[in-house]
């Protein structure tokens, strides 16, 4: 891989991390609407008794998911901010090397000081563009983790599903809450995998 | 490509001027670099901005090796002056750079910090260069409100930012003034809109008129010589300037 600055791999990139701290936000707000959907079923299957006791663990269950989505996004996020410093890091440094070059070029016999500080730019440059590297990765990772959760979340929403049919006089709310949570888990997936094909193109 | 040239040499003291860049991208405005080396000391006034410091880096090159450059000097904060200094920073990180006190932490926007930013203080002050003593003279509020020219005894030569500055059409743009009442004419708009205090203006003429000028050199256009100097002075005295001759206001 050339380790050469060129601005257009940069602010391409740039834009890639911009959006995906915009689709983080997303996936952050769903999060917490399962969080206060989850409890209020919480509070339906304690009313509801014995009839909705499976209900009542697999809300719990879904409330926790949606504490550690929100942990996994704000790492994520992090990790995202990150990138942006240092890919503006990057842009700024390509920008000097693009005219120290220009500069190098114009010069009849460049001193060797000039080209030990054209060597330090392209040294400095490949540092940071394997740190920006390593962020992608972790993001990758985080996003990996963000998804398996999800899957788990779609299928104890189908369970769910299932412990609400056995709700007699409150079936019928707790299966709409059922419902609900389906929904909402589906919403989450597309985001996620958005988030997961957006960072591998880079 | 700018061109370096010599436009005084006594004995290893010389100003080289940088000047006409052809090959500037036409958004950005022409601007006059000068090297003054003095027994290996090299001082360059009013760097420029970055998209042109290949330009200069290249012109100097030709003259001495743009590495061995010691100080630079600001006469004030704008873009066109300073912006490039992270790049020259990035080829001698032991560089100076002179600027008003009033800029000092606003210019690191560009580059540069504390160590690398020496902060002149409002009344001016001396510098050894080579042999020799440089002085930074006062010229605040033309335009900036904290704006330095630097006055070269030895050579009688005042760098003089943007006062005398004019906007060239490529046809007329020479290096030194030729017809004085042409070329004033290029200069005219410049001084009324960027020269906003009729006080400064007359304060500073009052003091340039004391000091023995041979060449007035600005940041922009032509060097005024030898008569052309005072005529200058004369010109920029009497020449109405700030908000009462600005229609901004129907
Ligand atoms: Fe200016
Ligand atoms: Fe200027």
């Amino acid at each position: 891989m050339s380790n050469k600055p060129t601005h257009k791999t940069s602010s391409g990139e740039l834009a890639g991390f911009v959006r995906l701290n915009e689709g983080i936000k997303g996936v952050v707000l769903i999060a917490f609407q399962i969080n206060i959907m989850a409890l209020n079923a919480i509070l339906l299957a304690h009313r509801a008794g014995e009839v909705a006791l499976g209900f009542g663990v697999i809300s719990k269950e879904l409330r926790s998911l949606s504490v550690e989505l929100t942990g996994l996004m704000q790492e994520l996020s992090n990790d995202a901010y990150l990138a942006v410093n240092l890919i503006s890091d990057l842009l700024r440094q390509e920008r000097r090397y693009r005219l120290l070059k220009k500069a190098t070029d114009l010069v009849v016999n460049p001193s060797p000081a000039l080209r030990d500080v054209m060597v330090r730019r392209e040294e400095e440059f490949s540092l940071i563009t394997h740190r920006v590297r390593d962020v992608r990765l972790r993001l990758l990772d985080r996003l990996e983790d963000a998804r398996k959760l999800c899957q788990f979340g779609t299928a104890i929403s189908r369970s769910a599903k299932i412990e609400a049919a056995y709700g007699r006089e409150y079936g019928r709310a707790l299966a709409e809450v059922s419902q609900e949570f389906d929904q909402k888990i589906q919403n989450i997936l597309p985001s996620i995998e958005a988030l997961c094909t957006g960072m591998q193109r880079r | 490509m700018k061109t370096a040239q010599t436009i005084y040499q006594e004995g290893s003291h010389r100003w080289v001027v940088i000047a006409r860049d052809p090959s500037k991208p036409d958004c950005v405005i022409d601007t006059n670099e000068y090297l003054i080396s003095r027994e290996g000391d090299n001082l360059l006034t009013d760097p420029g901005g970055s998209e042109i410091f290949p330009a200069v880096f290249a012109a100097l090159s030709t003259i001495v090796d743009p590495m061995s450059i010691r100080y630079l000097f600001a006469s004030h904060q704008d873009p066109d002056i300073i912006s490039s200094l992270g790049l020259w920073l990035e080829c001698n990180p032991d560089i100076r750079c002179y600027v008003s006190r009033l800029w000092s932490s606003f210019i690191p926007h560009f580059g540069g910090d504390e160590n690398s930013l020496v902060a002149i203080p409002d009344e001016g002050m001396s510098m050894p260069l080579g042999s020799g003593q440089i002085e930074y003279v006062p010229a605040h509020f033309l335009h900036s409100s904290g704006n330095f020219h630097l006055y070269d005894p030895d050579a009688r030569i005042l760098f003089s930012g943007d006062v005398g500055a004019a906007l060239m059409p490529p046809e007329e743009d020479e290096l030194f003034v030729r017809d004085f009442d042409k070329h004033i004419r290029h200069a005219e708009g410049f001084h009324r809109r960027w020269m906003g205090s009729t006080e400064a203006k007359l304060d500073w003429c009052e003091r340039a008129s004391r000091m023995k000028i041979d060449m007035l050199c600005p940041q922009h256009g032509s060097i005024y010589q030898g008569d052309d100097v005072m005529r200058f002075i004369n010109w920029f005295a009497e020449l109405p300037v700030g908000l009462s001759t600005f229609r901004h206001r129907r």
